[in-house]
Formats: C-alpha cells, sequence, structure tokens
C-alpha cells in the first residue's frame, strides 16, 4: 500500500493534481469504499430509505470534485431490516467483502449494538443515530460515535420543557423500546421535582386504534400528554386523542411528528397546537440546506440530518489522515470540527480546505459535531416548534 | 472474503439445524412448525440467560437451551396434537409471537428490546481472529450429531411408525400405534433442536434481542426444507445452504438492477425468497434430494 | 364505566375484523386450507381502496375496487399456487399461502415503499352517548361492515350459488354427485372470500393508516377470531370477530396493551384446550 507512505507534500502535490486535473483521469486507484447500513424495511422503513438517499448525494458530489484522496468512493447500501440478525449479515458482507471502512446510519439500538462488535473487531468505523444509553458504553475502542444525544439527556429536557408548559398531571405514552423504561425513570424524577405529578402506559405500536388506551390516559385527567411513539403509531395515537375531545397539550418528538405525520393526518386542526421536540437544530444552516437538497427532502428528518453528517464527518476525517482505513477515520474523526478552522458545511469544501493544508470546523445540519470520548456527541442544543395551521413554528431553540 | 465465508458458513450451518428440526416434524411426522422462530428465540435467551446472569458454563447453557426448547415445544403440543395440522400451524404462529412480546416486554429477565448483549463465546478472548474458524467448528460438529441422530431416526422402526403416521394416522392408529404420543415425542425433540440452533447462534453473534426472531427466518426454513427434499435430512441441510447462498447472493445481484430505490431493493430481495419457495413447491415437491424410503426389514 | 366503553370500542373494532374473518373461514369451509397469504391480501385491498378514494371513487366504489382487486389476486393465487398443492395435502397448499402473502406484502412495498398512509377522510369529534364516547366515522364504518355482512349471510341463505357453496362445504361429494361443479364451488370461495378480506383490509385502515405490514398486523386476531368461532363456520368467524374485539380491548385495561396481540393466541390455545372444535363448530352454516 503505497499511499500509507505518500509524506504530507507529495500527498499535497497529488492532491494539487487530482483537483487539476479533468475527472476522467482522477480517481484512478482503487475506489474507497464506506457504507450506509439502514432500515429499508420492517419498523425502521419509513426513515432508511431518506437516509441512505443523503448519504448518496454526497458521495456524488464528492466523487464530481474529484474523489477524496485522489480515489472515487463508492457507498454500499445495505439494508438492516430493523432487524439485528439481518443486520448481522449485512455488516459482515459491507466489511468482508466489500471491505468498507466506515459503516453509517445504523438506527435502531439493538441494530447498533448487534453491529458495533463486528466493527471495533475488524477496525470498521461505526457512525449511528441511535440513542440507547448502552451503545457508547459498549468496548468500542474509539471505533464508534453518535450523533443523536443519548436518551437520557433528551427525556430529561423533555421533562423540563413539560414543567416550563405549567404541567401538573402529565402522562407519557410510549410502545415498547428500548427507551421507554428509561423514559419512565428520568420523567419519574424530574417532573416531581418541578410539582407535576406523572402517569404512564405502554401501548402496542401495532394497533389500527387506541380508543381504549386514550380512554385510560384521559381517565387521569392530565393536562399534558407526551406521545412518544414512531410515525405510524403516533398518526393513530393522535387522531384518536383528537377524537376523545382532548383539550390538554400534546408533546412528541419530531422524528415522529414531523411533515409526513402532518399530511398524513390530512386535518390541520388534529394536530393542532402539538408541540415537538427535536434534539437536533441547526436549521436554516447552510449545512441544513445542503441536507435538504442531498434528501430530496424539503423537511429532512434528525436522522437524516445525522447521516449527512456522518458521511461529510468520515471523508474528511480520511482526507485529514491522508488514508481510508477505519483505523485513520478514528484517529482524524475529531479533526473535521477544530475550532478556528474554516467553517465549512460539507466534504467537497472540507477535503479541499484541508488538502490545501488548512484546517476545518465543520458546521453539521444536525449541529455543531463534536464528540467526547465515548463518542457521545457534545453539544445539546434542542429544539421546540409548535404545529400551527398545519405549519410547524419554531417556539425556541435551547 | 474467507471471514465472510465461515460466518456465512456457520449461520448456514445454524440454519442447518433449524432445518432439521422442521424436517423431523414436517417430513418425518407431516406435522407443521410455524413458530419456528419462536423456538429458536426461546433457546437462544435459555442459554443466554444462563451464562450472562447465571454464569454458567457456555456447554450448560447449550444442554438449557435443548430444556428448554423441548419443553416449550411440549406446552404447545398438549392443547394441539390431538386435533388437526391446520390447528397446529395456526397455533404456532401465534406462538411465536407470544414468544416475541414476552423478550420485549419482560425487562426484568429479558432486558426487553435492548437484548441481551456481551454473551460469551467459547475461548472467545483467546482465539482472536479464529474464533470464526473454530466456532465454525463447533457448528458443524453439532449439526453432525443431529444429523446422524436424524439418520438414526429415519431408518429405524421408529422413524417408520413416524412415517406411517403421516401417510395415515388412523390406519396407523388401528395399527395399534401410539399415534398422540409418537406425534408429542416428534415435536418435542424438533422443538430442542431448534433451541440448540438458538443458543448456538447467540453465542456465535454475542448478542440477541427480540427483533431477532421474526417469522421471515421461518420462512427461510420453509424454503430450506422444501427445496432440499422433506423427508430426507441430508436435504434439510443441502436446502439449508441452498437458501443461505441465494439469501446472500442475492445481495450482490439486486444491487446491479438499474433504476430502483433501496426500498425496492430490499422488498425484490423478499420477494424473491417467496417466489422461490412457491416454484420448488409447485415444480419440485420432492425437493432435489427426495425422499428414499427405506425397505422394511425382512422377517427372518 | 371504562370498561363499558372497552367493551364498545372492542365491538366497533369486532365488526371491523369480522369481515375479513368471514373471508377467510368461508375459504377454509370450501377449500380445507389456512389460507396465509390473507395477510398480504388485506393489505393489497386496503391499498387498491385507497387508490380508487384518491382517484375521486366515493366509499361505495372504493369498497367494491378494494373487492375487486382482492379477489382477483385471491383467485390468481389460488389457481396458480396453492390449489395445485392441495392434492399433497393441506399444509403445502398453507405453506405456499405463506409465501404468497409475502409477495404481495413486497409488491406493495415495492410500488409504494415504506411509509404509511391515510385516506383522506374528515376526521370528527366523538359524540356521546350517556358517558359512552362514540366516534361518527367509526359508526359509519362499522355500517358498512355491517350491510357487508348482511349481504354474505343473503347470499348464502337464500341464492342458489350460496346454497351450493354450503352443500359443497359440508359434503363435497354429496354435493357433487348433486350437479354441483366443485371447482366452480373452488373458484367463487378463493374470489369472494379474498374480496372479503380485501375490504376488511381497507376498513380497518379507514380510520387509522395503511402501510404494507396492515395486514400482518390483524393476522393473528384474524385467526383467532376464525378458530374460535369454529373453522370454516361462517356465523362462528363473526361472534369470534366480535369476542376477540372485545378481549383485545380489555386486555388493555387488564395486562396493558402491550400483550395485546397475546390476545388471541390465549384465545386459541384455551378454545383449543376446551373446546377444540370452536364455539360454533366447524359447520360452514
Amino acid at each position: 500500500m503505497t499511499t500509507i507512505r505518500i509524506g504530507r507534500r507529495a500527498a499535497l502535490a497529488a492532491g494539487v493534481a487530482a483537483l487539476a486535473s479533468p475527472a476522467v483521469v482522477r480517481a484512478q486507484a482503487d475506489p474507497i469504499k464506506l457504507a450506509t447500513l439502514t432500515p429499508l424495511t420492517g419498523a425502521g422503513g419509513p426513515y432508511g430509505p431518506v437516509m441512505a438517499k443523503a448519504a448518496a448525494s454526497v458521495v456524488e458530489e464528492v466523487n464530481k470534485a474529484g474523489g477524496v484522496l485522489g480515489r472515487r468512493v463508492v457507498l454500499v447500501s445495505e439494508d438492516d431490516q430493523t432487524n439485528p440478525e439481518a443486520a448481522v449479515r449485512a455488516a459482515r458482507k459491507l466489511i468482508d467483502v466489500d471491505k468498507v471502512s466506515a459503516i453509517m446510519g445504523t438506527w435502531a439500538s439493538s441494530v447498533t449494538t448487534a453491529v458495533a462488535p463486528l466493527c471495533w473487531e475488524s477496525k470498521t468505523f461505526l457512525c449511528t443515530v441511535s440513542g440507547a444509553d448502552s451503545i457508547t458504553l459498549l468496548p468500542h475502542q474509539g471505533f464508534l460515535i453518535r450523533t443523536q444525544p443519548n436518551s437520557k439527556l433528551q427525556v430529561t429536557r423533555v421533562g423540563e420543557f413539560i414543567l416550563s408548559l405549567g404541567a401538573k398531571k402529565a402522562f407519557t405514552m410510549i410502545p415498547q423500546t428500548p427507551f421507554t423504561q428509561s423514559t419512565f425513570d428520568i420523567l419519574n424524577q424530574v417532573l416531581p421535582k418541578g410539582g407535576c405529578t406523572h402517569q404512564s402506559l405502554i401501548y402496542d405500536d401495532k394497533k389500527t386504534t387506541y380508543r381504549t388506551e386514550v380512554d385510560q390516559a384521559l381517565r387521569t385527567s392530565p393536562d399534558v400528554i407526551l406521545a412518544n411513539g414512531y410515525t405510524p403509531d403516533t398518526v393513530v395515537l393522535l387522531k384518536d386523542l383528537y377524537r376523545a375531545g382532548f383539550k390538554g397539550k400534546v408533546l412528541g418528538f419530531a422524528y415522529s411528528i414531523n411533515q409526513k405525520l402532518v399530511d398524513q393526518v390530512g386535518q390541520p386542526e388534529v394536530v393542532e397546537g402539538v408541540y415537538t421536540f427535536a434534539p437536533s437544530p441547526a436549521e436554516g444552516s447552510s449545512a441544513f440546506e445542503k441536507a435538504k437538497a442531498a434528501s430530496g427532502s424539503a423537511n429532512p428528518d434528525p436522522y437524516t440530518c445525522q447521516v449527512y453528517d456522518h458521511i461529510n464527518l468520515v471523508l474528511m476525517a480520511m482526507a485529514n489522515g491522508k488514508a481510508a482505513t477505519g483505523e485513520a477515520i478514528k484517529e482524524n474523526i475529531r479533526k473535521a470540527t477544530v475550532s478556528g478552522g474554516k467553517i465549512v458545511d460539507n466534504a467537497v469544501d472540507g477535503i479541499k480546505e484541508i488538502m490545501a493544508g488548512g484546517k476545518v470546523d465543520y458546521a453539521g445540519a444536525s449541529g455543531p459535531c463534536d464528540f467526547d470520548e465515548k463518542g457521545d456527541i457534545l453539544d445539546c442544543k434542542f429544539r421546540y416548534d409548535q404545529i400551527k395551521a398545519g405549519k410547524f413554528t419554531l417556539v425556541k431553540i435551547a | 472474503m474467507l471471514s465472510y465465508l465461515l460466518f456465512i458458513a456457520t449461520i448456514g450451518g445454524i440454519y442447518g439445524l433449524l432445518a432439521l428440526s422442521l424436517n423431523l416434524i414436517w417430513g418425518g411426522v407431516g406435522m407443521v412448525n410455524l413458530g419456528l422462530a419462536g423456538f429458536f428465540a426461546v433457546g437462544a435467551y435459555a442459554s443466554a440467560l444462563l451464562t450472562t446472569i447465571g454464569h454458567a458454563p457456555i456447554p450448560a447453557g447449550w444442554l438449557m437451551a435443548l430444556v428448554a426448547g423441548g419443553f416449550a415445544g411440549l406446552v404447545v403440543t398438549l392443547s394441539t396434537t390431538r386435533l388437526r395440522e391446520d390447528y397446529l400451524a395456526i397455533v404456532t404462529l401465534g406462538f411465536a409471537e407470544a414468544v416475541r412480546l414476552i423478550a420485549s416486554n419482560e425487562i426484568w429477565l429479558t432486558r426487553g428490546t435492548d437484548g441481551i448483549s456481551g454473551i460469551p463465546g467459547p475461548w472467545k478472548r483467546a482465539l482472536g481472529p479464529d474464533f470464526n474458524a473454530v466456532y465454525f467448528l463447533i457448528v458443524v460438529l453439532a449439526l453432525l450429531v443431529v444429523f446422524f441422530l436424524m439418520r438414526r431416526i429415519d431408518r429405524s422402526p421408529y422413524g417408520r411408525a413416524l412415517r406411517a403416521i403421516r401417510e395415515d394416522a388412523q390406519v396407523a392408529q388401528v395399527a395399534g400405534k401410539p399415534v398422540l404420543r409418537f406425534k408429542t415425542e416428534a415435536f418435542v425433540l424438533s422443538a430442542a433442536i431448534a433451541g440448540l440452533a438458538g443458543a448456538l447462534y447467540g453465542h456465535f453473534t454475542s448478542y440477541i434481542a427480540p427483533d431477532m426472531f421474526l417469522p421471515l427466518i421461518t420462512v427461510y426454513i420453509f424454503l430450506a426444507v422444501a427445496s432440499g427434499g422433506t423427508g430426507r435430512p441430508a436435504g434439510a441441510l443441502v436446502g439449508a445452504y441452498m437458501v443461505m447462498t441465494l439469501l446472500e447472493s442475492s445481495r450482490f445481484f439486486v444491487e446491479w438492477i438499474p433504476g430502483v430505490t433501496a426500498v425496492q431493493r430490499a422488498a425484490l430481495k423478499e420477494l424473491l425468497i417467496a417466489v422461490a419457495l412457491i416454484v420448488v413447491l409447485r415444480l419440485k415437491p420432492s425437493g432435489i434430494l427426495p425422499e428414499r424410503m427405506p425397505p422394511a426389514p425382512r422377517p427372518s | 364505566m371504562i370498561i363499558l366503553q372497552a367493551l364498545v370500542n372492542g365491538i366497533v373494532s369486532g365488526t371491523l375484523l369480522a369481515v375479513p374473518a368471514i373471508g377467510f373461514t368461508a375459504m377454509f369451509a370450501v377449500l380445507r386450507f389456512p389460507n396465509f397469504s390473507v395477510s398480504g391480501v388485506a393489505t393489497l385491498g386496503a391499498f387498491a381502496g385507497y387508490l380508487a378514494y384518491g382517484a375521486g371513487l366515493q366509499m361505495a366504489g372504493s369498497l367494491a375496487a378494494a373487492f375487486a382487486v382482492a379477489g382477483i389476486a385471491g383467485l390468481a393465487f389460488d389457481k396458480v399456487a396453492h390449489l395445485p398443492l392441495i392434492k399433497q395435502g393441506a399444509l403445502p397448499a398453507a405453506i405456499a399461502s405463506i409465501a404468497t402473502g409475502l409477495i404481495l406484502e413486497n409488491v406493495v412495498r415495492l410500488g409504494f415503499g415504506n411509509e404509511p398512509r391515510g385516506y383522506d377522510r374528515p376526521i370528527a369529534r366523538d359524540v356521546f352517548i350517556g358517558d359512552i364516547r362514540v366516534s361518527p366515522q367509526q359508526v359509519e364504518t362499522m355500517g358498512l361492515a355491517l350491510l357487508l355482512m348482511l349481504l354474505v349471510f343473503t347470499a348464502l341463505a337464500f341464492t342458489r350459488i350460496g346454497k351450493a357453496m354450503r352443500a359443497s362445504a359440508d359434503n363435497p361429494e354429496l354435493a357433487a354427485l348433486k350437479g354441483i361443479r366443485p371447482e366452480r364451488i373452488a373458484m367463487l370461495a378463493s374470489f369472494v372470500g379474498m374480496g372479503l378480506v380485501g375490504v376488511g383490509g381497507m376498513l380497518l385502515g379507514l380510520d387509522s393508516s395503511i402501510d404494507p405490514l396492515t395486514g400482518t398486523r390483524i393476522l393473528l386476531s384474524l385467526f383467532a377470531a376464525a378458530v374460535l368461532g369454529g373453522l370454516g363456520s361462517v356465523p362462528g368467524a363473526v361472534l369470534g370477530a366480535f369476542l376477540i374485539g372485545m378481549a383485545e380491548e380489555l386486555s388493555v385495561l387488564v395486562v396493558g396493551s402491550q400483550y395485546r396481540a397475546a390476545v388471541g393466541f390465549v384465545a386459541i390455545l384455551l378454545v383449543l384446550t376446551l373446546r377444540p372444535r370452536g364455539l360454533l363448530g366447524e359447520r360452514a352454516y
């Protein structure tokens, strides 16, 4: 492998030469292989395809601009089926056959937990959007980052927001997920401190109606309901809350209560006044606009923004490390966000700056991408919206 | 590439165990188990819990998986064996769903949807990268033991009795065979093997979660047994590897279909499996290794 | 109070469940194998109705579209995949039907993706009758389901073809001797049975949302309804559907919503242990 031994000046020269030569001549060497492993089917099915698409567009742009380290980038996209068994097989194929240096976009916490050992054992870098607290506690030796704030932080913020709404009796409706228990535990801690009682109910996310569940919740006459499911079940839940004439406030996560949900409900008064909460701000930032274009979606969800950041970070890490290995990504992933560096919002500009010997400070679509040593994201800005006449209007970013 | 192939061969071997398990009752007695994924899960959880929380040695976990799988099989058959196979199909389908619900919701026992991580693998630390190869050999060994056991059964008077029940339970009953007992025994043994397969799976990947045991696995195994040949252990094995090859190679060629999105590609992959199952059932119902009826021993 | 409300909710969902359950059990009565492709067909029907409704058809027209598309698909799959296998027994046919169900699910996924979709129907607030809350739309949907069931019962009881169907289900040999052509009856059962399953998928999706897994979600409840009432018994399926609907809603209060999906399984186990032929036995009518 000669590329590893090329000195900095040589690499610089090669980079400049690559930029100068026409696109056809570039990318002669073996392509660099990266992968997305997102849910295209199963429970995560509504999220994965857009995530994969966003990453693919970034790679396309980078290739158009000459690739990275003078090599073309090939993005392999596999389906994890929202199923750890299938995900493990897919990851093995990505690692052993495609020999990708990074896997991005694992969504379900169970999938990430299943795939992570394969990654660190084979020195493949893993970027995930799963929020379960346990993930960054795995012995991953640095081969893992996550752009999603962990659930403890998120739920604490949700609790504080519920209190700021002046709630006295809060009720949580949630399906059984890796976050369910921790959500209860945290809210039971946070809410009473602000003088608010908390009750909760676990529902079956496969049901076609939640009338009885809603009755059960309303019997406690709550003034705030936290609807904490995914889009398909939350649609049904919100409709049934409306039918039941619930007059209090409803709050949910923006990954499930999004434009798609509003469109699908079809009737603005059903979702009128619903608050949404998103761990990833950066809306209005230039990277967010880029992520919009890359995903072909007017309102990319936080996961899509995060995958947009994964691929950009990984590409810039390889440029910084002058090598396309998982090890190089691990060593350099935090060098794409050097304070004082040139502020960039995409890998094309970033790679150009790095190859010219500069430093970059990537401002991502999901926010600033600084990670602690465990791989957890440091930034903890959250965005609160309220739906008014079918439109999401900003309440605050804090 | 080699480690990928080893990995696939190991998973293929575990599917092979499941196929042998299904073959015993489907090919052997003419019963069906649409809840194979459920018994697979029971074994995986039994062994994982015993070896992680219980700190028991791995072989004890595997033994436990056999027992737990068999016990689950007994529970299911107790209410259904005297009834027809169509009821059994529905009950077993429900059983797999119930297992998944329990695994997801009884967090105190199963850690819920988080799943159980850090399931120990035999000599994993000492072996390092060779672990996959050694584990493959372990699975092959398990496969051989079960395979020869199946062959023994297949060729024994017991096996002939099972087949007689499959062909005509009433005649077998009249001929004095304890049909109900035979059916129950076969089902329990089959469920135990599926449980063992689950345990082998868990200790290989080091992590299990309720999402792993979806009904789709059962469909794969049915395709394996149907294509390999029902009623013959070797057929089930060959079938399992054929399905594994189909599953994994479809990954490679759906990438070549132009103009489809990722979701469509995933849908095409599942379509392919389903169509293959129907084609096999329609065109080659006896599978590629058709059943051989061993001649009855001559009276001496 | 909340128990009464749960029972009312259960009756509503039971009525909707009854439609596909009738379809499933009627097919079983005539064709003698459990057709697992009902999951895929229900999804297909829901999407066919969705397209028709989106194209501007009225409710009746959309239901007819769901019925026709699902019926034709069911008929085609029975002809090509299931019935040729029935000679080898009920099992191969049942297994093939799992595969055809998977095919339909993925055909829908191929065309529509995974995103849930909703019928563009106005959502109204519930009205209170005493202390009991009912949704006007669900009453409407329930009315449609009841009307449909009435139609089926009338057809089975009074038309020549309905009588022939019952005769054939009760005793195929005898029916054949009387000049009833079994293939025709089989075709009719496939078409009407799956048509009902398709309509059921649409009715269940009307007030919630539909996606490629719509049918799979109701599969176990549907089987439970049919087995509870006695596999092959049409009135039994209706009774079973009501009981399962109510039991599932009550289970939310008793063991919690997360175990709702197990209600069907437990019901099946109980019935098979205590009353193996179902509540109303296995006679078709």
